[in-house]
């Protein structure tokens, strides 16, 4: 059998992975605080008895596009969106601190403050809680302060701080859940310089347009692959006629 | 089945949803005390496919990974309880809330729903209910020969009868508040209830413990910024295209695929 047709179809495989992952980003064009993942091709040389004459093409991570996203305002209050670079550090479900960039924020009724998929928010003890109270504002360098329940506004008191981080993005890596932690595990200092937007939340940070012009150069690519696979195909047909007794 | 083609429905099945919060609000714009709603996207779990820096031979690591994403879900609807405009009206039963609380109304089952609606009227007994019939909690009972009511702004109802000169008490409107008012749950008829999420009620007198004050002759209206809602609109519109153009280009790879091969 030819050889040729497992690299072509190789390819193809790996063109529809990386359809997949342009899809999602597709996706996810409304998911507040998303960031693109990318896609990027190596060449992987097939050794065996003799020379590598073939080389695979692998799809892989290109990272996550850490470019920002638009702001929109929402007005409430519990809705912050960070101002340039930086990150909210959230606890994920393993107990690890994780971070985010959206910040769709809410109070459950044991005070725990939470992002909106469920996420608790941390200060820089730990989960962040407030006590029962009628209004909570946060500062934009993350102070939160709260009005307690049954007292006047002018018992407005501070609580506690959200946790703002700002590693390198290098350093970050998308988990299984869509949270950002850090490649080598561990947690990420405070940064003071980190600040943040009461009211207003930040959008996915899909380009559209882009998304749309990958979607058609993977779809040309992958007929690309198709065709390569038809010609071998052609090939071993004519081969076989002429050898035909 | 192939992935790419999930993904890219799970975001069509989101942005449809999210149509259809848009259409509710849109549609509840003229509805007393109305607070809107916002879908609230979430990306789905991540299959990782090949794990970076995970051995390739014993003394070399691959150097990227693959993660798959595999699209996006509504994790939530969050109601937006900012205050809606006030409109003046006549009515002398008619209340808005300023600031934070709900008025308490008992329901034909005995539980109590909570509503920022305040068009009440007035049964044939006297009973002050909402529009739907069901009565305010402290029930308020008016009087047969009542000349003229009213409702301060702590919610105490006095009434005027004939044949008398001086007001007389029949009445006091206790609002309501939660620790957590996105955990409570919409039931319809502009009236919500208590959840596991809200916590308990804490009922006080109006314009006291942090609760709004009342002003009579007034209704709250719906707080659906009609402008946000269209350009939301406009923006599902076109992620619903997007996401219906990834699947007829996966469909097209996968039929040039089998048509060729």
């Amino acid at each position: 059998m030819d050889r040729g047709l497992y690299v072509a179809m190789t390819g193809a495989k790996q063109i529809m992975q990386a359809q997949a992952v342009n899809n999602h980003n597709i996706a996810n064009s409304s998911t507040t605080g998303f960031r693109a993942d990318g896609v990027a091709f190596t060449s992987e040389p097939i050794y065996g008895p003799g020379y590598a004459t073939r080389v695979n093409a692998v799809a892989g991570d290109a990272g996550t596009d850490f470019s920002s996203g638009v702001m929109m305002s929402t007005s409430s209050p519990l809705d912050i969106a960070v101002n340039g670079k930086g990150f909210i550090a959230v606890r994920g479900a393993d107990g690890q601190e994780a971070y985010t960039r959206a910040g769709d924020l809410r109070v459950t009724a044991l005070g725990a403050v939470m992002t909106s998929t469920g996420f608790p928010v941390m200060s820089e003890s730990g989960p962040l809680t407030v006590p029962p109270s009628t209004q909570v504002t946060i500062g934009t360098d993350g102070t939160v302060s709260v009005v307690p329940l049954g007292l006047s506004a002018a018992a407005q008191s501070q609580v506690d701080r959200i946790k703002l981080v700002n590693p390198s993005t290098k350093d970050l890596q998308k988990g299984a859940d869509g949270l950002l932690r850090l490649k080598g595990g561990g947690k990420a200092k405070t940064d003071e310089t980190v600040t943040v937007t009461s009211g207003e939340l930040e959008s996915s940070n899909v380009n559209a347009a882009q998304s749309l012009v990958n979607m058609i150069e993977l779809q040309r690519l992958y007929e690309l692959q198709i065709k390569s696979i038809k010609s071998t195909d052609d090939n071993e047909q004519a081969a076989q006629r002429m050898m035909a007794p | 089945m192939n992935l790419a083609l999930w993904a890219a429905k799970t975001g069509l099945d989101a942005q449809n949803t999210q149509m259809s919060v848009i259409a509710n609000n849109l549609a509840n714009t003229n509805t007393t005390g109305f607070k809107s709603d916002r879908a609230a996207f979430q990306d789905l779990m991540y299959q990782n496919v090949q794990q970076v820096g995970a051995q390739s031979t014993q003394n070399t690591q691959y150097a990227t990974g693959l993660t798959l994403g595999t699209g996006v879900r509504i994790a939530a609807t969050e109601k937006n309880y900012a205050q809606g405009s006030v409109l003046q009206t006549s009515g002398n039963l008619d209340m808005s809330i300023t600031g934070l609380g709900f008025f308490q109304i008992t329901m034909p089952d005995g539980t109590t729903s909570y509503t920022r609606d305040g068009s009440f009227s007035m049964d044939s007994q006297g009973n002050v209910v909402t529009a739907s019939g069901y009565p305010i909690s402290p029930a308020i009972t008016i009087p047969a020969n009542v000349q003229s009511l009213s409702v301060g702004t702590d919610g105490t109802v006095s009434v005027t009868t004939a044949g008398s000169t001086k007001p007389t008490t029949i009445g006091q409107i206790q609002l309501a508040s939660f620790i957590n008012v996105q955990g409570l749950q919409p039931t319809g008829n502009n009236l919500l209830t208590e959840s596991a999420s809200s916590g308990a009620p804490q009922v006080g007198t109006p314009g006291t413990g942090g609760l709004g004050t009342l002003a009579a002759g007034s209704l709250e209206t719906s707080n659906v910024n009609t402008v946000t809602e269209l350009v939301n609109m406009i923006q599902c519109q076109r992620a619903y295209e997007m996401n219906s153009k990834a699947i007829s280009t996966t469909d097209q790879m996968l039929q040039y695929l089998t048509q060729n091969v």
